[in-house]
């Protein structure tokens, strides 16, 4: 069961165009959206709300975006890094106008959220640090228990003590219900290898990478090596390289199987920021 | 749906209600008192009928739009919400700015006997409704331009909307002038007479829905 399914989602601006992109994040996950600004990842969250008109399917929860809108989006939480209901109201106020809109708004989960966050309730949001003022976004979009939750950014401002308590939240939410999932767009991508169970990767409007996190982190590698050794790798056994100055860095997708074919085995862990950085800017 | 969008307005304007006592009340001293009352209920009340508008200005710096836009009220929603809370602002600030003439003039008769003002009921009622007119008027054009260009660039034509109507109403003096006739409270107290309550209030209303038919528009096919 998917709770986000996208076929073929197009949408075309000046000088950029998100390309026929598909993807699912299933019911259970959590799936890490990452790419370079501009890459195409804000117009796929947007285009999931229908902020934006696009063309293509995308379906939530089974049903038709367009189609079924108001009731999807009663079950989904959403944050946005640079956007808010207002920053002239309180902690309060919000309360009183989110119940508002939802009804399972959960106001006890929410103030006890804030607690957690240590927030002040009567103080008001432009007042707040960047970390606060995404406390509260976390929290909002939480308290009402959604089925979905939708999050742009929701680690950047905050310290790395604050942002693995987040983390721990978000893993907590998909662990007391397994029909839960949750999209969470970020630049820092470390936070993704801690909780993502899927990479999406986009990169100029096309998704490159559309795989499990584990498998990521532990086929591909990074092999170093001289020109010499370079000249002998078939171009169908790696994805990309980075020429140095003194040797070659190529991104490989199959540890096991690239050790048995060419006998190297050093072979190094990449990360995700490095594995982005060699679809991005490697070259093949 | 609304309820909610209403609040978050409200709560919005709630930041602002300092400044707006203000210029209330310098308004109210400085026109009622003087031969010009009833121009201060005018004044008044565009004062406190405009002021709806700015929270489009709110959303703005917020960025609002785009995060109202991933909760459950619908665009219709969003674009009716305006339009209730405009209309709302628009009653209140006649109301008040009749009520506060009516107060502050009784008032100032009442601590300078020497210096009487009389305050004609009938005059200030019709002042009153011109001005929430008024305030319609811009309204029904400001809201969609607004929805349109955004809250920055729809000041800036709201300005040259009403020095537009400005320029209108002292060309129809002049002209008025020239024919003989004068542009006066009365001759605004006669058009009332003549033409009455309701008739206003239809064109008001249908200034509105005409307003929100092309907001939501607009709106429907916003991106943001």
């Amino acid at each position: 069961m998917n709770n986000i399914e996208v076929r073929n989602l197009s949408k075309e601006y000046d000088g950029f165009l998100l390309d026929n992109v598909s993807f699912d994040v299933p019911a259970g996950a959590i799936v890490g959206l990452i790419g370079e600004n501009g890459a195409g990842k804000t117009t796929t969250i947007k285009a999931l709300f229908n902020i934006i008109g696009f063309k293509g399917d995308v379906k939530i929860f089974g049903k038709d975006s367009k189609v079924y809108e108001k009731e999807i989006k009663k079950d989904i939480g959403a944050l946005f890094d640079d956007s808010f209901l207002s920053d002239y109201l309180n902690c309060k106020h919000i309360n009183k106008i989110m119940k508002d809109f939802y009804e399972t708004w959960d106001e006890k989960k929410y103030f006890d959220l804030l607690k957690q966050f240590d927030l002040p309730l009567n103080k008001l949001v432009k007042d707040f640090s960047s970390g606060m003022k995404m406390k509260v976004k976390i929290a909002v979009a939480m308290a009402h228990s959604p089925k979905l939750l939708i999050l742009d950014e929701p680690t950047s401002g905050l310290d790395p003590v604050v942002r693995s308590e987040i983390l721990d939240l978000f893993r907590k939410y998909i662990e007391e219900d397994e029909s839960r999932s949750i999209l969470l767009s970020t630049h820092i991508t470390t936070d993704l290898e801690h909780i993502s169970d899927y990479i999406l990767f986009i990169d100029n409007g096309k998704i490159v990478l559309d795989v499990p996190t584990d498998e990521l982190l532990e086929d591909y590698g990074v092999v170093k090596c001289s020109e010499e050794d370079f000249l002998k790798i078939k171009a169908e056994d790696y994805v990309s390289y980075k020429k140095g100055k003194y040797q070659y860095a190529v991104l490989i997708k199959n540890k096991n199987e690239f050790k048995r074919k060419y006998g190297i085995t050093t072979i190094d862990k990449p990360s995700i920021d490095d594995i982005m950085l060699f679809y991005i800017r490697g070259e093949k | 749906m609304i309820k909610g969008l209403l609040k978050k307005d409200l709560y919005n304007l709630a930041s602002y209600k300092v400044s707006l006592i203000i210029v209330i009340l310098f308004c109210s001293l400085a026109m009622i008192g003087t031969d010009a009352i009833y121009w201060s209920s005018i004044v008044i009340g565009i004062i406190v009928g405009m002021i709806s508008l700015s929270t489009f200005n709110y959303d703005e710096i917020s960025k609002a739009n785009k995060y109202i836009l991933t909760l459950p009220p619908t665009r219709k929603e969003i674009v009716l919400e305006k339009y209730v809370l405009a209309i709302c602002s628009m009653i209140l600030g006649g109301l008040f700015g009749f009520g506060l003439t009516l107060l502050v003039g009784s008032l100032l008769n009442y601590l300078r006997p020497d210096d009487f003002v009389d305050i004609s009921l009938d005059t200030l009622v019709s002042t009153s409704v011109g001005g929430m007119f008024g305030v319609a008027l811009i309204q029904a054009i400001q809201i969609p331009s607004i929805f349109k260009w955004g809250a920055e660039k729809g000041r800036i034509q709201m300005f040259v909307i009403i020095l537009f109507l400005a320029l209108l109403i002292s060309g129809i003096g002049f002209a008025l002038d020239k024919m003989g006739s004068s542009l006066d409270i009365e001759s605004l107290e006669r058009i009332f007479n003549d033409f009455g309550l309701i008739l206003l209030l239809l064109l008001s209303f249908l200034m509105y829905f005409i307003s929100y038919k092309i907001s939501y528009k607009i709106y429907k096919a916003k991106e943001v």
